[in-house]
């Protein structure tokens, strides 16, 4: 499979501050990429190096094999929606709408309008009017018109409600499935994006923390929940990412387990169920980081 | 290393894409044609509502030559110091949001450019053609002077050169100064004018102490209107190469 980013022992360092800390990923051709992580954690950092808007202090990156920056091959062909988007003042939505085409080729003006009515946005009121989940919704509408072949989304819904971003999953992932693209995502509502990933990037203190394929990463742990005495015989020795227990009863969140492993465990009576994407990051992030970073 | 083509758009030529920048400069004209040329009629008004009320106050014998003076009015003069501001406005607020587009900062610049020449080009041809009428109407009727003064020269070509000559050098001054703007914001916008307030004062202390304010005031009457304004292209050169190095390294920031 072909590579649309590739990264190598990146750093990105403000003063004494280390933003990005020698990360290292590739993102394959036409995938949904999540890049998780706490306020803070380094990624908009990290997608500002990826799109040439900052300049790296070491390691190198390789978008559709060369450097992004200040490389107009590479460069028009990214679209980059950051959390808070400033648009020239005096600009009405449409006249975003009107700019936008003469820079991404692949720009869809149906697939834009049908956006804007679905996200009811004025079109002839002043940027500054416009309150924050419409300005939200400009930047999401250009985002997925443009199709360009790589496209981050920084944050992208800030202020826009449950019925929105809900429109927002479904155009991304309808659009998707006919004009296959790269979409970088960042975001803090991990469950609400968990179906749409087919690759997450997790960054914590600007260390890339997880780097897998969606499907294993939801394989790496499960939770198993029964009588206490039952759990901890079963648990043994493995390796517990949560524990949680309410009087005689325990949840226990142990990494992955093999079919006959699964098959004990139905057996001794306790029930088994997925973890969250978000809580298996919560957990992973949190205290149990270097035992997993180990393990992995 | 892999390279992957099939999902790329089909690259646009160099020329378009700055173009393309150069037009966003004009998407939305308001500030850089709508507010300028407003602000302009409004002065434009005033000035007139003033000489009236001297030219009927005055006997028809007292009324020639009385607004004589208008001549080296500045009222004019508004205009390009406002394009220096629509420079600064222009490039801080289209930058952030260009580069979200894709745009290099190479192709930025130079689109952007082109657009202040473009507005040079508009303002002057505005400027020259109220001039024109200016002198044909005889001052508007009354022998008032606000678009044609004595310093932009004499004929009508030599004002055309001098005002699209002045007019890129307070354009490009001001990308000078948004490009520091972009890169360090205030902090660096300070230091800035503390340099240039520094080198201006040096200037005046090297002149009186080599005793030259004679030959400083001769050269610049050697010159004419047409030397200093030519000189005036290469402060317009500087500027626009140092806005130019300096955008190249800049970074857009979130912070107003």
């Amino acid at each position: 499979m072909t590579s649309t980013i590739e990264v190598n022992n990146l750093s990105k360092r403000f003063g004494k501050v280390t933003a990005v800390d020698d990360v290292s990923f590739t993102v394959a051709e036409n995938t949904i990429c999540g890049l998780l992580g706490r306020n803070g954690a380094g990624k908009t950092t990290l997608m500002q190096l990826l799109t040439g808007q900052q300049f790296a202090s070491e390691g190198t990156i390789s978008l559709f094999g060369q450097t992004p920056v200040e490389n107009a091959k590479v460069l028009q062909n990214t679209c980059f929606i950051k959390e808070s988007q400033r648009y020239p003042e005096d600009f009405r939505p449409k006249d975003v709408f009107k700019t936008a085409p003469w820079f991404f080729a692949n720009w869809d003006q149906d697939f834009a309008d049908r956006l804007i009515a679905d996200f009811r946005l004025p079109l002839d009121r002043r940027i500054k009017k416009l309150s924050r989940g419409q300005l939200s919704s400009i930047g999401v509408i250009v985002g997925l018109a443009s199709r360009a072949p790589l496209t981050f989304f920084d944050e992208p819904y800030l202020g826009l409600d449950a019925v929105a971003r809900e429109i927002f999953y479904d155009r991304l992932l309808e659009d998707y499935a006919h004009h296959p693209r790269t979409v970088i995502l960042s975001t803090h509502l991990i469950d609400e994006v968990a179906d749409l990933l087919e690759h997450v990037l997790v960054i914590d203190e600007g260390t890339l923390l997880i780097n897998e394929n969606a499907e294993t990463l939801r394989a790496r742990a499960t939770n198993v929940v029964g009588m206490k005495t039952a759990v901890d015989t079963f648990v043994g020795t493995r390796e517990v990412l949560h524990r949680d227990g309410v009087g005689g009863l325990s949840s226990v969140t142990v990494a992955g387990l093999s079919e006959s492993e699964r098959r004990d465990a139905k057996a001794a009576g306790l029930e088994l169920s997925p973890v969250s994407l978000q809580q298996l990051i919560i957990q992973l992030t949190r205290t149990e980081t270097k035992e997993f970073e180990a393990s992995a | 290393m892999t390279t992957t083509t099939s999902a790329l758009a089909r690259p646009a030529s160099p020329l378009k894409r700055i173009t393309s920048v150069a037009k966003l400069h004009f998407a939305n004209p308001w500030t850089t044609l709508g507010l300028p040329w407003i602000i302009l009629g409004v002065i434009f008004v005033g000035s007139l509502t003033i000489w009236w009320l001297i030219y009927s106050a005055l006997s028809p014998e007292q009324r020639v030559g009385a607004l004589q003076g208008t001549e080296f009015g500045g009222s004019s003069f508004f205009i390009f110091i406002y394009m220096m501001v629509v420079a600064i406005q222009a490039i801080s607020i289209t930058f952030p949001f260009a580069l979200g587009y894709g745009v290099t900062r190479r192709d930025y610049y130079l689109g952007s450019a082109l657009a202040f020449v473009a507005l040079a080009v508009i303002y002057t041809t505005g400027l020259t053609v109220l001039g024109a009428i200016e002198k044909a109407t005889n001052g508007w009727g009354m022998g008032g002077t606000m678009f044609a003064p004595i310093y932009f020269g004499e004929s009508a070509p030599e004002r055309i050169f001098v005002t699209f000559v002045l007019f890129l050098f307070f354009l490009f001054f001001g990308s000078a100064i948004a490009a520091v703007w972009v890169r360090w914001k205030a902090t660096g916008v300070t230091v800035f004018f503390i340099i240039v307030g520094a080198f201006l004062v040096g200037l005046i202390v090297l002149v009186t102490f080599t005793d030259s304010w004679f030959a400083v005031g001769d050269t610049f009457v050697d010159l004419g209107v047409l030397g200093v304004a030519a000189w005036s292209l290469v402060l317009t050169a500087i500027s626009g190469v140092a806005g130019f190095v300096l955008l190249r390294r800049a970074t857009p920031r979130n912070a107003a």
